[in-house]
């Protein structure tokens, strides 16, 4: 008995080795170094000032940062993400996940935009929304509908959700492949009995499939979610926080910190922040999954 | 007559003050060069190599620039590059170029881990200023003596910090009004006018004619300020201007508020094409050379870009910006200098070498380019420059013309500052605040 | 298309009833909007500056540039870059998969106290924004010693998938039942044989998932590649792309047939796996 403790114990340790030294190795350790950094005055490369908890105060409470509108906008963008962008995802993996007619070229032509790189899909919403020339206003014209056309990234009213929209419709194949290959992981025999059963497609997928693909949709909700926290290749080609800052997300003015403005003990707080929250979601997102079971 | 431009230019340059930024910088020099510091101490300028030296040791430099190969300045670094291999045989140069914006971080980066290259390049003022002060840049002092002659020390008060030489500049680029004449022409204006009034008069009848008179790409801030900037130092005269940006003055000053209502009005008056806020300056760009704005403010570095454009060289015309009070500024008052540079890293061993090898390189990297159109240069001007492009050697003669410089704002103060300073003249540019809450923003929140 | 007329045996898509038929209606829609970057990425790729800025948006292009690909290509070292990418992205899925693997067969499926702690812990690589600690990551990689080499982007780059394999391993093994383990147990095979023999080749669905979920953080990604890689031996393609804006000026068309060139092998790989990830959930599936 005790031997297999041993024998247990070593397994424990070498199966988690290399996962450990890659982990601790290179994200944990320096993200460690990045939160003691946050409580220093530091351009990233002078002396450095210690100021305690300074720059968190700062970042709650000065407008100039907003970090709090940054967060907000974050959070709309998990939340769109969430309840509009993984049900897609869900139904196109159903769909295609019970084999219908043309289910392989579906499949590939769904994940395309996740495959092309983010430059691509920048420059084409740039020319979809381009104001002189661009396809939305031309079409909206053709259309009769005038009165509709609008400076789309150029508008604090429009350009959040101008910026969302390209970002949710990019990602909608990564959660569909990745729940996709859930589905097809549920037994076929479970589902021809159920059918047998007069089952109809809707309640196979209610009550066989989604229940036993629930560890997927954890993953994908949780993806979704710190994705979303952490957003910032599309805004930062789109718009980069403008206009007047209706854009900003907290990677954005993370940015700006560390690279633009120099100051690296801010940007690092942000950084922190980050973390903790995004961190934070993924337990509760865990936590509420585990509790339905 | 070309040459007697040159001449002019650099004349002009020669009686001016160049924004120097090393003048607000009184404690800065010293903290680059303190001996306590660790890595100052090697700051320290050491023996100028003789020619001899230069060509008898064997060794390697390494360079990091942003001439990649699509930049219009890559002609002017390889055909340096080349000159120089062939004179010092026994020195070989690794260089490699990166994107601009991505080089911005990577340099950084680099000093921070002082993982530098022996050679690299950056922006003058306050971009190599926080480089200077954490003592990572090595003291050009003593290989500056050598080039005095070619060299005019009033090009390098951009990269002195406390008295001392830090960088070797290259180009030098100014705003300029671009304009499409043919557009111009057809409202009745057969040059550029040369007063406010008359502007304002030609604006109105370009309006009139559905024209818009002005493109300006609002998701890039920088490109508002070249036009917010001029209409400032041509309210305000360029002392006033530059005492602010340098940290000299409080941006609460009355005439600044007074000039931000000013350009407003132009904004209000619809003179700016109103979609130009969600455009980037490329898109902007190519509406103007499009033929659909009359005028286009922006850096003479277009100069290169426009005369290779066959069909739309002929339309375009370069002035500078009009005097709008004439009591406090001048013709001549320009926005612009010489912000291109290359320094030698403190941390590197053969740091001696590498400042005499900068100078000889910048010195042909400014002529190739000069020659390209890629800007005016920084260095006296040598050789048949007879081919240089019409647009370029115009602003060669406004130049020729100056009596006074005020850098970029966003060069010429540090890097918190200056972002400060353009979400301001975002909040300008979209209309959210009026002259007297910028100043007051800018004067309450710049530390 | 006529290939795939073997998944026909469905039931459902035999029957042509009306809800089919806007079924596919909308497939197809969504088909098309999917479809048509791709489209657009290579038109653009063939046209100069004034077509791309207005004049000819979607359209074919006026005249087929395909010296556009010859600039792009012979800029700098392109296929160098590209072979570079290649290597550096195969490296980063094996190591993501051999590492993430292993630990969730311990998370999982050994026995011992902090195993739904450790599982948490990983959970954080998936909190870390990949910008935050670029300073850091750059000091660690030189006093490693490896800076300018593969490894300066291997490393980081299966470090900030880990989190993401691990979870997804987590979904599938899950899934296993704990009998295959007892009855290796009982086999008299130790835990190494049971991972190796057993587990590993129940896991293949996993496989496919992690590579792709992985392939996609390396192939595009600039921020590190741009910080920790100076010399050109070792540039990977976002790098070269990047070269290929000027600081003043950019020429479009041959970005658009650079990332053409980036994206469309990708894109044909990515079909023929397609293909591979469907055989191995048939052979997945066996094992419910």
């Amino acid at each position: 008995m005790k031997k297999k403790d041993i024998v247990n114990g070593l397994a424990v340790f070498l199966f988690l080795l290399p996962a450990l030294a890659l982990f601790i190795g290179i994200l944990i350790a320096p993200i460690l170094k990045s939160a003691y950094y946050s409580f220093f005055d530091w351009n990233g490369m002078g002396d450095m000032t210690f100021l305690g908890l300074a720059n968190y105060k700062e970042l709650f409470t000065s407008k100039a940062i907003g970090f709090m509108k940054a967060l907000g906008n974050a959070c709309i963008l998990a939340a769109l993400s969430v309840f509009i962008q993984l049900p897609v995802s869900l139904g196109l993996a159903l769909v295609l996940g019970r084999g219908i007619k043309g289910e392989k070229p579906f499949l590939s032509i769904y994940f395309m935009p996740v495959l092309i790189s983010t430059v691509v899909i920048g420059q084409l919403w740039l020319k979809i929304y381009n104001p002189d020339y661009g396809l939305l206003n031309s079409a909206l014209t053709k259309l009769g509908l005038e009165n509709l056309c609008h400076i789309w990234l150029g508008d604090k009213k429009t350009a959040l959700l101008s910026v969302f929209v390209p970002t949710l419709w990019q990602y909608v194949g990564y959660h569909m492949l990745l729940m996709y290959a859930g589905v097809k992981g549920v037994s076929p025999d479970l589902r021809e009995a159920a059918r047998i059963d007069g089952a109809t497609e809707r309640q196979v997928n209610r009550y066989i499939v989604i229940p036993s693909i629930k560890p997927i949709i954890k993953v994908s909700v949780i993806f979704a979610v710190t994705g979303s926290l952490k957003s910032f290749d599309l805004i930062y080609v789109l718009t980069n926080g403008g206009p007047l800052h209706a854009t900003e997300v907290p990677s954005t003015r993370m940015i700006e910190m560390l690279f633009q403005r120099n100051r690296y003990g801010m940007g690092s707080a942000i950084a922190v922040m980050m973390i903790i929250l995004c961190f934070a979601f993924a337990l509760l997102i865990s936590r509420a999954f585990k509790e339905e079971d | 007559m070309k040459r007697k431009l040159l001449s002019l230019v650099m004349a002009g340059a020669m009686v001016l003050s160049l924004a120097a930024c090393g003048n607000n910088a009184g404690s800065t020099g010293s903290t680059g060069s303190t001996g306590s510091d660790p890595v100052g101490t090697t700051v320290e300028p050491g023996e100028t190599p003789s020619d001899e030296d230069m060509a008898s040791q064997d060794i390697t430099l390494k360079m990091w620039c942003i001439a990649t190969e699509s930049d219009s300045n890559r002609h002017s670094y390889e055909a340096a590059i080349a000159d120089m291999a062939e004179k010092y045989p026994n020195i070989k140069l690794d260089w490699e170029a990166f994107e601009n914006e991505s080089y911005k971080t990577k340099i950084k980066a680099a000093v921070s881990a002082n993982e530098m290259p022996d050679i690299f390049f950056t922006w003058s003022c306050a971009f190599l200023q926080d480089f200077v002060d954490a003592g990572k840049v090595y003291c050009l002092d003593n290989a500056y003596q050598e080039f005095k002659d070619e060299l005019p020390e009033s090009m390098l008060g951009n990269s002195t910090y406390g008295g001392k030489h830090y960088g070797v500049p290259l180009t030098m680029n100014i705003v300029g009004l671009f304009a499409n004449m043919d557009l111009l022409k057809s409202v009745g204006y057969d040059e550029i006018p040369g007063t406010y009034e008359e502007f304002i008069e030609c604006c109105d009848a370009l309006k009139a004619a559905g024209i818009i008179p002005f493109g300006c790409a609002g998701k890039e801030t920088w490109c508002v300020t070249e036009y917010l900037e001029s209409v400032i130092e041509k309210s305000v005269g360029y002392e006033t201007l530059n005492d602010i940006f340098l940290g000299r003055a409080t941006w609460d000053n009355a005439d600044v508020a007074a000039a931000v209502d000013t350009f407003q009005g132009l904004v209000n008056n619809g003179y700016f094409d109103p979609n130009g806020i969600a455009l980037g300056n490329d898109e902007v760009k190519a509406n103007f050379m499009d033929g659909k704005y009359a005028f286009y403010m922006n850096g003479t570095w277009n100069c290169a870009d426009f005369a290779n454009n066959e069909a739309f060289f002929p339309k375009v015309k370069v002035a500078e910006f009009p005097v709008i009070n004439a009591d406090k500024a001048t013709l001549g008052q320009l926005i612009g200098g010489p912000s291109d540079t290359l320094a030698v890293a403190a941390s590197s061993e053969n740091a001696e070498v590498a400042a005499k090898y900068c100078f000889e390189l910048g010195k042909l990297i400014c002529h190739y380019g000069y020659l390209d159109g890629c800007g005016l240069p920084a260095w006296t001007p040598y050789g048949d420059t007879s081919a240089v492009n019409g647009l370029t050697q115009s602003v060669a003669e406004i130049c020729g013309n100056a009596t006074g410089y005020v850098l970029f704002g966003d060069t010429a103060m540090n890097a918190d500052d200056a972002n400060t300073y353009l979400s301001y003249v975002d909040l300008v540019y979209g209309c959210e605040v009026d002259g007297q809450g910028f100043i007051e923003g800018l004067a309450n929140d710049i530390r | 298309m006529a290939n795939y007329n073997k998944f026909d045996k469905d039931v459902s898509s035999s029957k042509f009833n009306v809800k089919n038929i806007f079924m596919y209606v909308i497939l197809i829609i969504w088909a098309l909007v999917n479809l048509f970057p791709v489209y657009w990425m290579f038109t653009f790729s063939l046209k100069t500056n004034e077509e791309i800025f207005g004049k000819n948006l979607i359209g074919l292009p006026w005249d087929w540039r395909w010296s556009n690909y010859a600039s792009a290509w012979k800029t700098g070292n392109m296929p160098r870059y590209f072979v570079n990418s290649v290597i550096v992205s195969a490296a980063a899925i094996a190591l993501v998969i051999i590492a993430s693997m292993m630990a969730t067969y311990a998370i999982t499926r050994l026995k011992w106290k902090l195993s739904g702690q450790t599982n948490a812990f990983f959970m954080l690589g998936l909190t870390i924004p990949i910008h935050a600690s670029i300073v850091p990551v750059f000091i660690t990689l030189r006093n490693m010693g490896i800076l300018n080499s593969h490894f300066s982007l291997i490393f980081p780059y299966a470090a900030f998938s880990l989190a993401m394999g691990i979870l997804i391993c987590t979904g599938f093994m899950v899934e296993i039942p704990k009998d295959i383990d007892e009855a290796a147990y009982i086999d008299g095979c130790g835990p190494f044989r049971t991972f190796g023999v057993v587990i590993v080749p129940l896991m293949k669905p996993a496989l496919a998932t992690i590579s792709i979920y992985t392939f996609l953080q390396c192939w595009n990604e600039l921020m590190f590649a741009n910080v920790f890689i100076s010399d050109s031996k070792f540039k990977t393609l976002p790098v070269g792309i990047q070269a290929l804006s000027g600081q003043y000026t950019t020429e479009w068309g041959p970005i658009g047939a650079a990332l053409v060139i980036a994206t469309f092998p990708m894109l044909i790989v990515y079909i023929f796996m397609s293909g591979k990830i469907q055989e191995s959930f048939v052979v997945g599936a066996v094992k419910g």
